[in-house]
């Protein structure tokens, strides 16, 4: 098991050394590090930071709605920091709440696309043949399909094969299927390209000649060795899922309005651009924003930090 | 070679079906047509009438295969909204959507490269950190804000652009071009902005990380060494060593624009195939769903196999190897 | 360059007052097709009223008054109607209209490919008497007759003979799809589906013209705000419907106005009668308590109405007391009164029902088929909340809505009901009688509501003649709905259309939006 122990002690030294002086002498890594950590925090602590539960419908004064940031309400009087939507939930606490939901569609989201991606692109690259041939074909027609399009369907399939009683609950799980299953392609055909290359090197060519079972190769030494892309596509796709959430929502195919993701809220909000009550647009679209653009950059230094060719 | 090819061009035949069989068999989750063809007075009897002459009462694989059986002939029946052929409506709607992903892809290209050029030259440049940092706000907004917002600026605060639509389009033979016109080409500014965004940071990243791969190349610092101009070195050298990689993900990228297209069409009420494609969903349009899905597969299997192709005939290690993808 | 900009600017100004009578309009639905007999939609009917004409149509207060036909009255005692055509009407192709046109457009709009024929159920024949007289026979007394079938549009016979569109085509295009021949004051130039739909004035129309189009160009826009903002930037000169949340913005806006009124549409919730178990949430399988009449009033009055008007609504809606709206014929104005909002009477009725506790439940509600529909539900959602009873809502785009509803997939339900005949009958066949597929009965009745004596009231309205006892009936009706809490009636949805600031129309309750009543200064 000495091998084994050998290739993360690698990566933990990269880790430890050159990796870790990069990040403390890049500004925009840190800065993006801490925005993306202080609004996972704030999603994360949601229900101790904000003012209100915006999920509890119970709570909600209809009279409440439509109130500007820090005025106070025509009828009832009571002001709110960023304001209140249509339904006089306050957009602060929404946003916070909201972003728990889009946060955790998110990682699920690409948890669920690297698991899939990773585990067809190794069996792919590695076993070859036509079980390559068949996962190949499976990603080119899984491609030809807009994640749009995959989501509307899965809804609809998930609709038919849910017990009625359960469906209410689906829609989070849903989005999370469907944005996983449209994003899984590019981690497999990376993985695959990555295990083309490294399976005939002399190190691979060892472990089989060792007599090592080809679950053993893929999972320690081949998987270890394509981990930096993975990294950098799954940061990139956490973005991407986030805003791919936000569409899907904006398509009516997302979050359920009475517990709304930034999406959604964001959906409600556009329908008041018009109409003078841009808060409802405008904190949901700014956080949605900051939250995207902090994963990006964070995710574009890293490609540049781990490409060793760049350095 | 051409054993191989053959086989992959029936790999990507089987591909098609079995998208045409995924879709079928998932049509029926998207809801129910009968109800948007006849108004509140029907009876279930005119309900199960017309379920009858569509043939929506058959199981799916029978469905299935009278859709191909047509498809093969060019018949991709017609659609329930319109009651007009599919092939005709989609091949009316088809123009509008190319103009728009033409003008969104050459900007894309033409912004993307310049861009990267620039932000791989000037590498840690002032000017080259804002273009990376501020290209990524492109792509950490949803497109259909991006479009919502140009809309509120430049249509509705501004008046400097139209909100929605084609403009005055021109009918050359089968095809409506909003080329010749002011107002055409006016309208075409946002849409392809809003659609050609994403595509254009991607292009530029792309550009700009293979030129800083390119200029660390031997034969480039031999070039500069040899005293040649830095102009002719960046240019002539280093850009047309990139290029390989740019036009394949291009490739790739163009059919990404057309799928993209669906968001920005609606927005922008763009009267191509991608908004053709949402209100089909939307009246469960099952004729036309299924003949976009499958050009949009034919599109997206056709460049995938060509790209594949393409590595086959550039890459011969894969030759070798007997492995292909 | 700047120059050339300059001229055409000025160019552009100069042909402004010949242009102004230009008229662009968007909508969200392009009808989907020219053919007035193929589909039985709103947004088909109401463009074609301005193509085609019916022997009746509807004037600016939805009266009826006559089109095609001049004058009619009943037969014998009850046995259908005599129509007298008016002389000297042609078609946009120039060719005349009579009776012969009369029978074809019966033939067809009744003919099994049609999705109208439901309109001529009570109808045994049509009768040619001569070349100006038409007799319409009845299977029973029809005294609404008349009012039913101003949608009814004639089409030339002639016309359809050459071009092989003798009935409509319902799975393949033929010439009546994509072309018309109409006798409206409109004639249709320019038809691309889904793009535009280009209309132009008709010389030869028989009546007075009222407007002052040249040119008429309609558009379908389907994202709302998408058409504000064409309004807005003047790309179009009238938009309908606009968001109600936008409506006061647009009116202070200086370029643009808004047009309301009160449309035939009443919102309404409704409940599984028969259902003996919860479908949904943690209360699933547990016995339906919406059985109980106590906890359906408990619904009505827990719902804070004018909270809904005053914020969700703008104040641009009326509250509703029964199925339809004051606008309409046999409104019961003695039953105007709708519950109150009472939270504490809601909790105590609750509570009497044996659910002091409260109980869980799945709201099913369509997104984009009512005004605001989603955010109605939301609403209704919390209110229902405050009293104890928690509301699981599931908010679904309407092609899903539909077959959910149909398959009893619900414990409570939106629904939107705008009586075609405009009159008060229409909801209590619909919606309030026993369902009964033979005789066309209760076909959106979806919660299966049943009640002996509404039953035997509907016949007995549909062939009164006379209006004070066909009122008593339609009363009597409407109080056994109000008791029974058969639906909860919310509010009457309103009609909210955008204008250019120098655009003159005329709106009528049913949404139709006529292009003979616009004046573009």
């Amino acid at each position: 098991m000495s091998d084994a122990a050998h290739e993360p002690s690698r990566l933990a030294k990269m880790l430890d050394s050159d990796f870790a002086y990069k990040f403390r002498t890049s500004p925009v890594a840190m800065v993006s590090t801490a925005v993306t950590l202080l609004l996972v925090l704030a999603a994360i602590f949601a229900p101790l930071i904000a003012p209100l539960d915006p999920f509890n419908p119970a709570s909600l004064n209809l009279m409440n709605g439509f109130t500007p940031p820090s005025t106070p309400n025509q009828f009832t009087g009571e002001s709110f920091l960023l304001g209140t939507d249509d339904q006089g939930r306050d957009v602060y606490s929404t946003i916070l709440y909201g972003m728990r939901i889009s946060l955790f569609v998110g990682f699920a989201a690409v948890a669920f696309a690297m698991v899939l991606g990773i585990s067809l692109g190794l069996i792919a690259g590695y076993v070859g043949g036509w079980t390559e041939t068949i996962i190949m074909r499976i990603a080119d027609v899984q491609l030809t399909f807009p994640s749009i399009l995959v989501a509307m369907l899965i809804t609809g399939v998930a609709k038919g094969f849910t017990p009625v009683e359960y469906r209410d609950s689906m829609a989070i799980i849903v989005l999370i299927v469907a944005i996983g299953l449209s994003d899984w392609v590019q981690f497999a055909r990376v993985v695959r390209g990555s295990t083309l290359v490294e399976k005939n090197k002399e190190y691979v060519q060892a472990a089989r000649l060792i007599g090592r079972s080809p679950f053993t190769i893929m999972l320690k030494h081949i998987l270890p060795n394509v981990l930096s892309p993975v990294l950098v596509i799954a940061t990139i796709s956490l973005a991407l899922a986030i805003i791919a959430e936000a569409t899907l929502s904006f398509l009516g195919v997302g979050a359920p309005p009475t517990q709304p993701s930034l999406g959604t809220l964001i959906r409600i909000g556009q329908g008041y651009l018009y109409s003078g009550e841009w808060w409802i647009l405008f904190f949901p679209a700014v956080t949605l924003l900051a939250l995207a653009l902090a994963v990006n950059l964070l995710g574009d230094w890293l490609r540049d930090a781990l490409n060793p060719k760049l350095r | 070679m051409i054993a191989y090819v053959i086989r992959r061009v029936f790999q990507s035949f089987v591909v098609l079906l079995v998208v045409g069989l995924v879709a079928f068999s998932m049509f029926r989750f998207v809801g129910d047509p009968i109800d948007n063809m006849l108004g509140q007075e029907r009876t279930q009897a005119d309900v199960e009438r017309l379920r009858t002459t569509l043939g929506l009462d058959q199981p799916f694989p029978v469905q299935y295969a009278k859709f191909l059986a047509n498809a093969a002939q060019g018949n991709f029946g017609v659609s329930y909204r319109q009651g007009r052929p599919v092939a005709t409506i989609i091949s009316e709607r088809a123009p509008a959507t190319l103009e728009l992903a033409l003008v969104s892809g050459t900007l894309a290209l033409v912004v993307g490269i310049g861009l990267g050029v620039f932000t791989a030259i000037r590498r840690n440049g002032v000017a080259s950190n804002v273009i990376m940092t501020t290209s990524l706000i492109g792509v950490s907004l949803p497109t259909f804000l991006i479009g919502i917002l140009l809309i509120y600026v430049f249509s509705v605060s501004l008046g400097w652009l139209p909100s929605f639509g084609r403009g005055e389009t021109t009918q050359i033979g089968g095809w409506s071009t909003g080329f010749l016109t002011a107002s055409g080409l006016k309208a075409l500014i946002l849409p392809s902005i809003t659609l050609g965004l994403y595509q254009m940071t991607l292009i530029m990243r792309l550009v700009r990380s293979e030129m800083l791969e390119v200029l660390r190349q031997d034969y480039i610092r031999f070039a500069r060494a040899r005293g040649l101009r830095e102009r002719s070195v960046n240019f002539r050298h280093a850009l047309k060593n990139t290029m390989v990689p740019v036009i394949t993900v291009v490739g790739l990228q163009l059919g990404a624009i057309i799928a993209f297209a669906i968001i920005t069409e609606t927005v922008f009420q763009w009267p191509g195939v991608g908004l053709l494609f949402i209100n089909a969903i939307q009246f469960v349009d099952i004729p036309v769903m299924a003949a976009y899905l499958m050009l949009i597969s034919v599109m997206f299997v056709g460049i995938n196999l060509i790209v594949d192709l393409l590595y086959f005939a550039i890459d011969p290690r894969l030759r070798i190897d007997g492995r292909h993808a | 360059m700047l120059r050339l900009t300059t001229v055409s600017a000025l160019a552009m100004a100069i042909a402004m007052p010949a242009a102004a009578a230009e008229f662009r309009w968007a909508g969200t639905t392009d009808p989907q097709t020219m053919d007035p007999h193929a589909v039985n939609s709103a947004p088909v009917l109401g463009f074609l009223n301005n193509v085609y004409e019916g022997l009746v149509r509807r004037g600016k207060d939805m009266a009826i008054e006559p089109a095609l036909a001049t004058s009619w009255e009943p037969i014998g005692d009850g046995e259908g109607w005599r129509f007298t055509l008016r002389e000297g009407v042609t078609f946009h192709d120039g060719s005349a209209f009579t009776a012969e046109d009369v029978i074809f457009s019966y033939q067809r709009a009744s003919s099994e490919e049609a999705d109208t024929s439901s309109w001529f159920a009570p109808v045994s024949d049509v009768k040619m008497v001569d070349d100006f007289t038409v007799d319409v026979l009845t299977n029973a007394p029809n005294p609404i007759f008349p009012d039913s079938i101003a949608n009814w549009m004639i089409m030339d016979s002639g016309w359809a003979a050459a071009n092989g569109a003798e009935r409509p085509a319902k799975d393949a295009e033929n010439h009546a799809t994509l072309n018309t021949n109409g006798t409206a004051a409109f004639k249709l130039v320019e038809r691309q589906p889904g793009l535009k739909t280009v209309l132009e004035p008709f010389d030869g129309w028989w009546g007075t013209p009222e407007h002052n189009v040249t040119r008429a160009e309609f558009t379908p826009i389907q994202n709302p705000a998408t058409a504000v903002a064409a309004l807005l930037s003047g790309d179009v000169d009238m938009i309908n419907p606009v968001p109600i949340q936008d409506a006061g913005r647009m009116a202070a806006a200086g370029n643009a106005k808004v047009i309301q009124g009160i449309e035939a549409r009443v919102i309404m919730l409704g409940f599984p009668h028969q259902a003996d178990e919860l479908k949904y949430t943690s209360d699933a399988g547990k016995p339906n308590p919406f059985k109980d009449v106590r906890v359906r009033q408990a619904v009505a009055h827990a719902v804070n109405v004018p909270a809904i008007l005053q914020t969700i609504m703008r104040g641009n809606a009326e509250p509703a007391s029964q199925l339809v709206s004051p606008a309409m014929r046999g409104y019961s104005e003695s039953l105007s009164r709708r519950p109150d909002f009472d939270p504490d009477k809601a909790r105590a009725l609750l509570a009497e029902a044996g659910y002091g506790d409260g109980f869980s439940f799945g709201l099913k509600c369509p997104n984009d088929r009512y005004l605001n529909d989603e955010a109605v539900c939301q609403a209704v959602t919390g209110m229902l909340a405050q009293v104890g009873i928690t509301a699981e809502l599931d908010a679904m785009p309407v092609q899903n809505y539909w077959p959910e509803l149909r398959e009893d997939n619900y414990d409570m339900y939106l629904l939107g009901w705008s009586p075609g005949t405009f009159d008060a009958e229409h909801p209590i066949r619909f919606l309030a009688t026993t369902p009964n597929e033979e005789k066309k009965l209760g076909s959106w009745n979806f919660g299966d509501f049943s009640n002996e004596r509404v039953d035997t009231l509907l016949p007995l309205m549909q062939s009164e003649i006379d209006d004070a006892k066909r009122q008593a009936y339609i009363d009597e009706a409407t109080k056994i709905l109000q008791d029974e809490v058969a639906y909860v009636p919310l509010y009457v949805q309103p009609l909210v259309w955008g204008t250019g600031a120098n655009i003159e129309l005329t709106q009528r309750p049913d949404n139709f939006f006529i292009l003979r009543w616009v004046t573009v200064n």
